[in-house]
């Protein structure tokens, strides 16, 4: 299977916007080659994870080799090197472009260029990648190449002339695809003499065979009788196998420069092998690893807590074994008076924190409480000292701090031009500073703005496609640290501070989100045995309060023979909404009041 | 088996008659509606009457056992729309296959404006002796609400030819179902209903909450948020009222929906609260002869493709000997609580199969989840009882039930399955 030359290999991935039809078209592209048949057929192979076939995105990316006999009768290997397609995992994207010699950009012909596109072709264009542009679901009533031509043309300065037009769904174009792949797309180049560099762009954790690592064959070859070094974590290991994927894992001896393909080697977790790592030979290594390697720094964090306390050991455990296949997930311990035992968890974002959280409540059966999500504050302290505070309830007293600075990103929103209006509005009440606004076309715009993080980390894209009717696309970079005016926003749930609750806001929205949040609470809280007041604080300043009023009926209006069992149903149902809430001093709370302070402008 | 697990075999038996004139907009019951004009005898609807009666029968034919009855209760749907030839023989069929205990209480369903006076002397006259009239309202606008066929005037009249029955000593004793808690009711306009209904004197009053169930009318009418429901607080006066009226003339609230003069409590009704057994025949039904509720297919094609099978194996599934078992604990505490007298936990998880040990190991950590409540004076400790207050308690009964599910739920897992035991017959 190896002796295919470097010069018949054709590396590449696919560019698109979730919903333009990436997963489709891989799909088809497997089929067509007959790499899988058509029974075998699953809808978005490359999409396995349980959680990336619900939500229709890829989470962790794939890939699959192919065998293609081309026009000129030769056969040839094409590698579809699948990307994740989402801004929590730009770095893992990057990589797995670092593996390619070209990519499809899939745009969707009636939708057009999306922000998220845009963000991966530069990328790609920066690794030197041959751009494919392929405009699909041209089956659709309203798809409209020459306006979509145009806007490629206009946004990327992508020549469209030799742009392909599919239809993923029913087949139409893809074997003009295939040909282009191998037609325009560079072979990889033949450096199978040179020392041995490797590339991983990929891992997952396998709990019988240890860590399986993706990569790409930079230089040199790999055997299976060789001992293998990794660069950054500089461990080295014995292999127990190296394969290609077609897609199911097949064996090989040997595979050379140019070719992608995976490896066991009885690695224990997914930090020793993470993505963009160098594999090179123990006896004879490289000299220099290859480029653009570094450590995952996680952006949001959270609290998590088992809302029956009686979980938090599994929840511990859950954690460290989500870690042997997440590299990207940190986390702590951390005890709070008012939760008990949890952890401090940090995200990529806010995608990704949703992502662990399912996972662990639906591969581990934990019941989960996740306060509201929090960036990193630096805070200057009045002896001169810096701290950071990823958790605004360790948010030192006002006495004993200089300053805060908060993280600020430089977000780009693509949008059509009538909802500019709305989108600055938006940008403007979190506290964003306008930079630009383009038009990259008669009636699309690019809106950019510098506004802190934690603005956007909260429900600013759920707000965003609300307000657009789903039509706008947004990306965005960290820039830096910027001075605030910021305070410590408490909660007290019947007296007590809810910490859990405690947040870090601008003084002048203080009192509005108070306000609000404090509502948000009022109807979340269900009522209970005894009335409830819940305020807002700024230190020991109450600047809103709310009561939740004693419950005093919840009786069953009936119960004869036949009533029992479905009375029954309902109480068990009223049980299990109760033993997911947890227990505040004497109050009942449920999950969702926790990330009240998300949902305030519903 | 255990010696304390002594099953006694049922001594009651329910009928379900599944035929309506119209679907009211809150019942979600197996019901079949006939339209106004049907008529058990000849009218509209009556074919379909006369074969599901023939079903009904052919399924009590399956029992032939020496055990007589000491309650029957014939419900439904509108039992009323039988005339009494139907409803006389479904008796004579019970009192042969089972036997009738001197005293029996043999309760019907009726619905006002389905019967006139000499139905009732027709009822009476073949051995009848309980009534329970859905009444529901004494206002018309909530019977239009409701979806209600009877009117007020329907209903006056009912009451009027009971109660003189009743004077009369023609039957044992009689009761009157009231809504509570219907769009646009409020402490004022309750007040004024059961003022009414007590100028009747029934002797047995039973009083719902409106509860608005899937797939009614009402249901449809509340997510469009046009059913104008009175409030928590609202609802509450309304129910601490009718507990505090009804006690000043000399009612006892045996049970959280149920009120009765002295002596006439149903005694068929208390059968499902206190865990002992019944039988149950018909479309729909539930029977719960050992323990273990069996609840009949709900449609009328389903109710007669497994009487044939029963048939066909030749034994009714009641009679399977591989079906008994006691009454799980969690559902005998769930409808002992609804009981004045409330439950006897100790007694209770005994019948349930508990050893002595399992008793001093486990209740207590009930006892420990309800203590807030208790605390607070919602529940009383009578003895080795355990009684809801009235009104406060019983009108927070679920925070007790909830509270006891989670318990239940916490328990090791050969603690809750109660064991399978041999029918005593």
């Amino acid at each position: 299977m190896t002796d295919i030359p470097v010069s018949r290999l054709r590396n590449f991935c696919i560019i698109a916007h979730i919903d333009h039809g990436k997963s489709t078209l891989a799909d088809r592209l497997l089929q067509d080659t007959g790499t899988v048949s058509t029974r075998d057929m699953q809808e978005q192979f490359l999409d396995n994870m349980e959680l990336e076939r619900e939500r229709g995105i890829t989470i962790k990316l794939q890939a699959a080799r192919m065998n293609y006999t081309a026009a000129n009768g030769q056969e040839y290997v094409l590698n579809l090197i699948d990307t994740p397609g989402h801004v929590d995992f730009s770095y893992e994207v990057s990589r797995s472009l670092q593996a390619c010699e070209g990519a499809l950009l899939v745009v969707d012909a009636s939708q057009g260029v999306e922000a998220q596109t845009l963000a991966n072709v530069y990328l790609a264009l920066e690794n030197n990648l041959e751009i494919i542009p392929v405009l699909n679901k041209i089956d659709l009533p309203g798809s409209d190449t020459k306006r979509i031509k145009n806007e490629i043309e206009s946004i990327i300065g992508l020549d469209t002339s030799k742009a392909i037009t599919c239809s993923a769904k029913t087949g139409l174009g893809v074997p003009e695809i295939l040909q282009a792949v191998v037609d325009r797309i560079p072979a990889p180049s033949d450096t199978l003499d040179q020392p041995t560099k490797a590339l991983i762009f990929d891992s997952y954790y396998d709990p019988y065979r240890g860590v399986i690592v993706y990569f790409r064959v930079i230089s040199g070859r790999i055997n299976l009788a060789d001992k293998i070094l990794l660069m950054a974590s500089k461990k080295s290991y014995e292999l127990d196998d190296i394969g290609v994927m077609s897609p199911d894992q097949v064996s090989v001896k040997e595979l050379h420069a140019g070719e992608v393909g995976y490896l066991a080697a009885s690695i224990k977790a997914v930090a020793d092998a993470r993505v963009g790592d160098t594999i090179t030979l123990l006896n004879s290594p490289a000299n220099d690893p290859l480029p653009g390697y570094t450590e995952a720094k996680p952006m949001v964090f959270c609290g998590l807590f088992p809302t029956d306390a009686d979980q938090y050991p599994d929840l511990r455990e859950s954690l460290d074994k989500l870690q042997l296949s997440d590299a990207a997930l940190k986390y702590e311990p951390e005890t709070s008076s008012a939760m008990g035992f949890g952890f401090r968890c940090g995200f990529l974002g806010l995608l990704h924190m949703e992502i662990v959280q399912e996972r662990l409540e639906r591969e581990y059966d934990l019941d989960l409480i996740v306060t509201a999500p929090s960036v990193i504050y630096k805070v200057n302290m009045v002896d001169g000292e810096v701290t950071l505070i990823d958790n605004p309830a360790t948010l030192p007293d006002p006495q004993k701090r200089d300053s805060i600075e908060e993280p600020y990103v430089r977000i780009e929103i693509y949008a059509p031009n009538e909802y500019n209006g709305t989108l600055m509005g938006l940008c403007q009440e979190r506290r964003g500073e306008f930079v630009d606004m383009k038009y990259i076309t008669v009636e699309r715009v690019t809106i950019i703005y510098e506004i802190p993080l934690a603005e956007v980390v909260t429900d600013f894209f759920d707000q965003m496609k609300s307000r657009t009717k789903g039509y706008a696309s947004m990306e965005y970079h960290i820039i830096g640290y910027r001075r605030n005016d910021l305070v410590r926003l408490d909660v007290l749930i019947n007296s007590e501070r809810a910490d859990p609750l405690s947040t870090i806001v601008h003084r002048e929205k203080a009192y509005q989100v108070g306000k609000a949040l404090v509502e948000k609470l009022k109807e979340l809280i269900p009522r209970q045995q005894f009335k409830i007041p819940i305020q807002a604080s700024i230190g020991s300043r109450i600047i809103a309060s709310e009561s939740i009023s004693a419950m005093r009926k919840d009786v069953l209006a009936k119960c004869y023979g036949g009533d029992i069992s479905r009375k029954k149903k309902l109480l068990k149902k009223q049980a299990k909404g109760k033993k997911r809430m947890k227990s505040m001093g004497k109050v009942d709370v449920p999950q969702e009041a926790f990330m009240a302070v998300l949902r305030l402008n519903n | 088996m255990s010696d304390s697990l002594h099953l006694i075999p049922p001594r009651s038996a329910y009928l379900h008659i599944p035929f309506c004139h119209r679907r009211c907009f809150y019942c979600d019951f197996v019901v079949v509606p006939l339209g106004d004009k049907a008529n058990g005898d000849s009218g509209p609807g009556s074919n379909s009457i006369k074969s599901y009666l023939n079903i009904l029968h052919r399924e009590i034919s399956l029992f032939k056992i020496d055990i007589p009855l000491s309650t029957v209760y014939i419900g439904g749907g509108t039992p009323s729309l039988l005339n009494s030839s139907q409803l006389g023989s479904l008796l004579n069929h019970l009192e042969k296959n089972f036997g009738f205990q001197l005293g029996c209480e043999i309760t019907l369903e009726i619905d006002p404006a389905s019967f006139e006076e000499n139905d009732l002397e027709e009822y009476l006259a073949i051995g009848i002796n309980r009534i329970s009239l859905g009444g529901q309202s004494f206002d018309d606008n909530d019977l239009e609400v409701m979806g209600r066929r009877h009117r007020c005037s329907d209903l006056i009249e009912a009451c009027g030819w009971l109660n003189k029955a009743y004077m009369q000593n023609k039957m044992l004793s009689w009761s009157l179902d009231l809504i509570q808690n219907l769009p646009g009711q409020n402490l004022v306009s309750w007040k004024k209903q059961l003022k009414q209904a007590l100028n009747f004197s029934p002797p047995h009053i039973s009083i719902y909450d409106l509860s608005i169930e899937s797939g009614t009318v009402f249901e449809g009418k509340e997510k469009k948020g046009e059913l104008n429901l009175p409030n928590e607080d609202q609802a509450l006066e309304m129910m601490t009222f009718s507990s505090e009226m009804l006690c000043k003339e000399g009612f006892s609230r045996y049970e959280i929906s149920n009120f009765a003069l002295p002596g006439h409590a149903s005694r068929h009704n208390r059968v499902y609260w206190t865990g002992a057994g019944w039988w149950g025949f018909g479309q729909g039904a539930t029977s719960s002869p050992w323990g273990e509720r069996f609840a009949r297919p709900r449609t009328r094609e389903a109710y007669k493709d497994w009487v044939e099978n029963q048939e066909l194996k030749g034994i009714h599934y009641s009679l399977d000997k591989s079906n008994c078992r006691p009454m799980d604990l969690d559902e005998q505490i769930m409808t002992g609580l609804r009981t004045r007298e409330g439950v006897d936990l100790e007694e209770l998880a005994k019948r349930a199969g508990w050893s002595q040990r399992q008793c001093d190991d486990y209740l207590p950590l009930l006892l420990l989840r309800w203590k807030s409540l208790i605390d607070r004076g919602l529940m009383k400790c009578n003895g080795k009882r355990f009684q809801l207050s009235d009104p406060e308690g019983m009108q927070i009964s679920n925070q007790f039930l909830v509270e006891m599910l989670l318990w239940w739920d916490s328990l090791p897992k050969d603690v809750v399955l109660s064991p399978k035991i041999e029918a005593p017959l």
